[in-house]
C-alpha cells in the first residue's frame, strides 16, 4: 500500500530524472532528444562486423559518422547516462563477439593443420582490424575506451584456442631470430609493428613467460651451437657481445616499450638483462660440466672452457653438478680395468690442474680427486708407475710432473697456522675431510696418495738398481744421468731417504775405479759391477756356477781384486749382467750379447756337442728348470742348438737350413738379445720371501695344537716380531702352502698335511 | 765350436775378508759387535761403508767397525778392553788373505 511519503518521494525522482534529461527544455522536446541521441550513440558504437558491414551513403559504415555522433555523445553525456552506454556498449559487444570467434577459429584451423606461422601473422593484423573498428571514440573518455580494452583483451584471450600459444611462441622465435643466411640485413626493427600490435592487444603480458622463453631456447641454441667441443679461448665475452647485438634490440620491444630515451630503456632491460645474462652462464656451465672429462683430456689445449667455467661457476650454483658429472665419466671411463695406470695418473694431474684453475681453494678438486685416489691406492702398479715418471723412464710418454715446475720437497700435510695474517676459512662447501693442498706441487699430491713416501723410497731403489746394473763398461756415462736424477729427487724425498741411492751410485763410480786398476795390473774381459750388499735392494740369489773358461774369469779377477783390496774379497752374482760373446763355427761366426746363463750352456756345447736338459742343469748349478729352456731357445733361435729330440740338444757346426737360419740369425742380431726381465726381486716375491720366515711360526703352531682356524693363526703370528700382514694376506699364504702341499684345510680349520 | 768371451759384464759383492771366511752366504753375515750393523754396513756415524767404514781386527779375533771400537775405546767405562772378552785391546796387523782358523 503506498503511502504518501512513499508516493511523493517517487514523485520527487521523477521529476529529478525527467530534468536531467530534459533538460529545460520545453516539454518533453529535450527528452524527444536525448532518445534521438541516444540511438544514434548506440548506432555508432554497436560493433558491427568489418567484413560485412552495410554502407551509407558516403561509403562509410552505416550510422558510423563521429560529426554526426558527436553531438549525441556530449548530449548524453550531458544528461550524466555515459555509464549506462557503456553497459549498453559492451552487453552489444557480449554479443557480438562471436564474430571475432569465427575468425579466429577459421585462421586457427588453418594454422593447425600445418603449423605455419603465416597464419598466425595475418590473424593479429585481423584481430587488430577488429579492435580498432570497435573501439569507441576519444570523446567518451579514457575510462570508458579502458574499460572496452580490457573487456576486449579478456574476451580474446578467452576466445584464443590453446594452440595459439604455441603458434605465438613460434612467431615470436621468428621475429627474434634473423634467417641464417643474411645476418647483417637484418634489422630487428623491421617488426617494430608487430610488436606494437602485441602491445595493444595485451599479448606481451598474458604470454610474457612465452615470450622469455623464446629468448632463452635462442640463447640456448646460440650457445650449444657455437661453444660445443670449442675449448680453445674463453667464450663468454664473445656471447656477451653477440647479446647485445642480437637479443636486447629484440628484448627492447618486449621489455622496454614505451622508453622514451636510451637511460630509461636501459633502467627497464636491467632485470631482465640479468636473468639473460644468467642464462647464457648458466647454459654455457651446463654444457661446459657435460664436457668436462674431454676437457681436461685435452688441456692445456682447452684453457678457455676452463676459464669459462670459472666465471660462469662464480654466478651460478653448479658445482655440485660439476662435481657429480666429473665422478660419473671418470668412473664410467677412467677408474676401469681397461685404463693403463699411466692413463690414469695422467688424468689425475691434468684434473689436478684445471679443476686448480676453476677452483682455487681446491674444494672440487678434493671431491672429484677422492675416487681416483682410491682407485689407485689399490692398483700394484701405481707407485712403480709414479717413480718411472720421476726418473724419467717413460717411454715416450709426457712427465707428470712440468718440468717447468720448481723442484721442491715435498709437502707433508700441514696443521693451519691461525697466525697468518693471510688465513682464510675454508670455502662453506668444503666437507669435513677437507685438506687444503698447496697448490703447485703435483709430485706431493701423487706421493700423498699413500700413507707414507717409504714405499716410493723403496720403489726408488729397486729402479735405480735395475737401471745401474743394466749399465755397462759402454755407457758408463749414464750413470751420471743417474746421479743427475738422485740429485733432484733429494730435493725432493730428502736426503736421508736417498742415502741408499748415493751409496749405489758410489758403488758404480768405485766399481769403475777398480776396474780401472785391475785391467791395469792384468788385462780382462771382465767388467764387473761392485756392489755393496746392504744397500742394494735385494737381488735374487741363485745357486748357478759359470763353467770353464767364465769360472778361470771370474777367479782371476777375483784374485786381482784381492791384491787390490787385500782385506775385502769378491762374491760373484753369476746370474746378473751381460757376457758379449763370439760363436766360431765350422761354416759361421756369430757374435751376440746374452745373459749369463745362456754363455754358460753354449760355454758347455764347446766341449761336448750334446747334452740333454737335466745334465745342462746340472754342469751349472742349480737353475731353474724353465729359465734354462728359455736360455737355451735363446740359441735355437740363433741357429746353433737344435732340440733333437725333445730335451735333448745337439750344436750346429753347420748351419741348418741356411736360407731361414740366416735370416733368423740377421733378424735377431739386429736385436740384441739382452735380459730385460728384473734382476730384483719385486716387492711381492719379497714379501713371499718375509713370509717364509713366518711359516715357521706357523708349522709350530699347526704341530703343538693340531688345527686352527685362520684368525687363531692370525692373533698368535701378531706376538711374532716385525709381523704385519693382514689376515687377507696371510689367508693368500696358506691358500699357497696348500696348493704346495704343506696343509690342509677344513671348514675353515687349518691341520699340517701329513 | 770356439767360444770367446769378448765382454763381459758381471756383477758382484764384495765382502770383508773377516777370518771367518766360511760364512753362510744367505745368512746376514756377521754383524759388528757393538753398533749390530752387519760388516759390510757402515757404522752409525757414517753413511757410505767399505774403505769410508773400514774394520778393525783385535788380537782376540772380534772384529768391529773402527768408528765404533774407536769410540768405545774413547770412553773411560772401557779401560782399554774388547767389549766382547774383555781382555785388553791389541790391534791385530791386518790379515792378508788367508786367516787365522779359530
Amino acid at each position: 500500500m503506498a503511502t504518501d511519503a512513499l508516493r511523493s518521494q517517487v514523485a520527487a525522482k521523477w521529476q529529478e530524472s525527467f530534468h536531467r534529461l530534459n533538460s529545460d527544455a520545453p516539454g518533453i522536446s529535450g527528452l524527444m532528444n536525448f532518445s534521438e541521441a541516444w540511438a544514434i550513440s548506440t548506432q555508432y558504437l554497436y560493433p558491427w562486423d568489418i567484413n560485412n558491414a552495410s554502407l551509407d551513403g558516403g561509403g562509410k559504415p552505416f550510422g558510423k559518422d563521429l560529426n554526426v555522433a558527436r553531438p549525441a555523445f556530449s548530449l548524453v553525456n550531458h544528461s550524466r547516462r555515459l555509464p549506462a552506454l557503456l553497459e549498453n556498449f559492451l552487453d552489444d559487444m557480449r554479443q557480438n563477439f562471436y564474430l571475432i570467434e569465427n575468425e579466429i577459429n577459421q585462421f586457427m584451423e588453418r594454422y593447425e593443420a600445418d603449423e605455419d606461422t603465416a597464419e598466425i601473422d595475418p590473424l593479429i593484423t585481423k584481430l587488430m582490424e577488429w579492435y580498432k573498428s570497435w573501439a569507441p571514440p576519444q570523446e567518451l573518455g579514457s575510462t570508458f575506451f579502458s574499460s572496452y580494452t580490457l573487456n576486449f583483451q579478456t574476451r580474446l584471450f578467452s576466445a584464443l584456442p590453446p594452440s595459439f600459444a604455441h603458434g605465438f611462441k613460434k612467431l615470436c622465435a621468428r621475429l627474434l631470430s634473423p634467417p641464417d643466411d643474411d645476418h647483417a640485413q637484418w634489422d630487428p626493427n623491421i617488426h617494430a609493428e608487430v610488436w606494437k600490435n602485441f602491445e595493444i592487444l595485451g599479448l606481451i603480458d598474458r604470454y610474457e613467460s612465452i615470450i622469455a622463453s623464446v629468448g632463452y631456447e635462442f640463447i640456448e641454441n646460440h650457445v650449444l651451437s657455437k661453444c660445443t667441443g670449442e675449448w680453445g679461448k674463453p667464450m663468454l665475452e664473445e656471447l656477451r657481445v653477440w647479446m647485445s647485438e642480437k637479443v636486447v634490440p629484440w628484448m627492447l620491444h618486449v621489455y622496454a616499450r614505451g622508453a622514451s630515451n636510451a637511460e630509461e630503456a636501459r633502467s627497464m632491460l636491467q632485470g631482465v638483462g640479468s636473468r639473460f645474462d644468467f642464462h647464457i652462464n648458466k647454459t654455457l656451465c651446463d654444457l661446459r660440466t657435460r664436457e668436462i672429462f674431454d676437457i681436461i683430456i685435452d688441456f692445456p689445449d682447452s684453457m678457455g672452457a676452463l676459464q669459462d667455467l670459472k666465471d660462469c661457476l662464480q654466478r651460478v650454483d653448479q658445482r655440485a653438478n660439476l662435481v657429480r658429472s666429473l665422478r660419473k665419466s671418470n668412473q664410467k671411463r677412467l677408474l676401469h680395468p681397461g685404463a693403463d695406470t699411466k692413463l690414469i695418473l695422467q688424468q689425475y694431474v691434468a684434473t689436478i690442474k684445471c679443476l686448480r684453475i676453476v677452483d682455487p681453494p681446491g674444494v672440487l678438486l678434493f671431491k672429484v680427486a677422492d675416487p681416483i685416489r682410491r682407485y689407485l691406492r689399490e692398483r700394484p702398479d701405481t707407485i712403480r708407475s709414479i717413480v718411472a715418471n720421476l726418473v724419467g723412464d717413460d717411454d715416450g710418454g709426457d712427465s707428470l710432473v712440468d718440468e717447468n715446475e720448481p723442484i721442491q720437497p715435498l709437502q707433508q700435510p700441514e696443521f693451519e697456522d691461525y697466525t697468518d695474517p693471510q688465513w682464510e676459512p675454508e670455502p662453506i662447501d668444503a666437507g669435513p675431510e677437507f685438506r687444503t693442498n698447496k697448490p703447485g706441487d703435483i709430485l706431493s699430491t701423487l706421493v700423498s696418495i699413500y700413507d707414507s713416501k717409504d714405499l716410493f723410497v723403496k720403489e726408488l731403489q729397486v729402479l735405480l738398481a735395475q737401471r745401474l746394473l743394466m749399465i755397462t763398461k759402454d755407457n758408463s756415462d749414464r750413470v751420471e744421468r743417474e746421479r743427475k736424477n738422485v740429485e733432484i729427487l733429494k730435493i725432493r724425498f730428502g736426503e736421508a731417504a736417498l742415502q741408499v741411492c748415493e751409496v749405489m751410485l758410489r758403488d758404480m763410480t768405485d766399481s769403475k775405479r777398480i776396474d780401472g786398476h785391475v785391467q791395469s795390473q792384468k788385462e780382462s774381459v771382465v767388467h764387473p759391477t761392485i756392489i755393496s750388499r746392504h744397500f742394494w735392494p735385494s737381488l735374487e740369489s741363485s745357486d748357478m756356477v759359470m763353467p770353464g773358461q767364465f769360472k778361470q774369469l771370474q777367479e782371476d779377477y777375483a784374485h786381482e781384486f784381492n791384491v787390490f783390496k787385500p782385506d775385502k774379497t769378491l762374491k760373484w752374482l753369476p746370474h746378473l749382467g751381460t757376457v758379449q760373446l763370439e760363436l766360431e763355427l765350422e761354416d759361421r761366426t756369430i757374435e751376440v750379447d746374452v745373459p749369463p746363463l745362456e754363455a754358460a750352456f753354449i760355454e758347455l756345447f764347446a766341449d761336448q756337442a750334446i747334452w740333454t736338459l737335466d745334465e745342462l742343469v746340472k754342469a751349472v748349478g742349480a737353475v731353474d728348470r724353465s729359465a734354462a729352456i728359455k736360455a737355451l731357445s735363446t740359441w735355437v733361435d740363433h741357429g746353433v742348438l737344435k732340440e733333437d729330440p725333445e730335451n735333448t740338444f745337439r750344436l750346429l757346426e753347420r748351419a741348418e737350413e741356411p736360407s731361414e737360419a740366416v735370416v733368423r740369425e740377421r733378424d735377431l742380431a739386429a736385436l740384441p738379445v739382452v735380459e730385460d726381465t728384473p734382476a730384483i726381486s719385486v716387492a711381492q716375491q719379497q714379501q713371499a720371501d718375509q713370509m717364509r720366515v713366518y711359516w715357521k711360526f706357523i708349522e709350530g703352531m699347526l704341530t703343538n695344537l693340531e688345527k686352527l682356524p685362520l684368525d687363531r693363526i692370525q692373533s698368535m703370528l701378531k706376538f711374532a716380531p716385525g709381523y704385519d700382514r693382514s689376515i687377507e694376506q696371510l689367508g693368500d699364504f696358506m691358500e699357497a702352502a696348500r696348493r704346495e702341499g704343506l696343509v690342509v684345510v677344513r671348514d675353515g680349520i687349518w691341520k699340517l698335511n701329513k | 765350436m770356439k767360444v770367446t768371451v769378448k765382454q763381459w759384464h758381471a756383477v758382484a759383492q764384495w765382502r770383508w775378508d773377516t777370518g771367518h771366511s766360511e760364512q753362510d752366504d744367505d745368512g746376514e753375515g756377521d754383524v759388528c759387535g757393538i753398533c749390530r750393523v752387519p760388516y759390510e754396513g757402515c757404522c752409525p756415524s757414517c753413511k757410505m761403508p767399505g774403505d769410508d767404514c773400514p774394520l778393525i781386527w783385535g788380537e782376540c779375533t772380534h772384529v768391529f767397525h773402527m768408528h765404533c771400537l774407536l769410540k768405545w775405546i774413547g770412553t773411560a767405562a772401557s779401560k782399554q778392553q774388547c767389549p766382547m772378552d774383555r781382555k785388553p785391546w791389541l790391534t791385530a796387523e791386518r790379515k792378508v788373505g788367508s786367516a787365522p782358523v779359530s
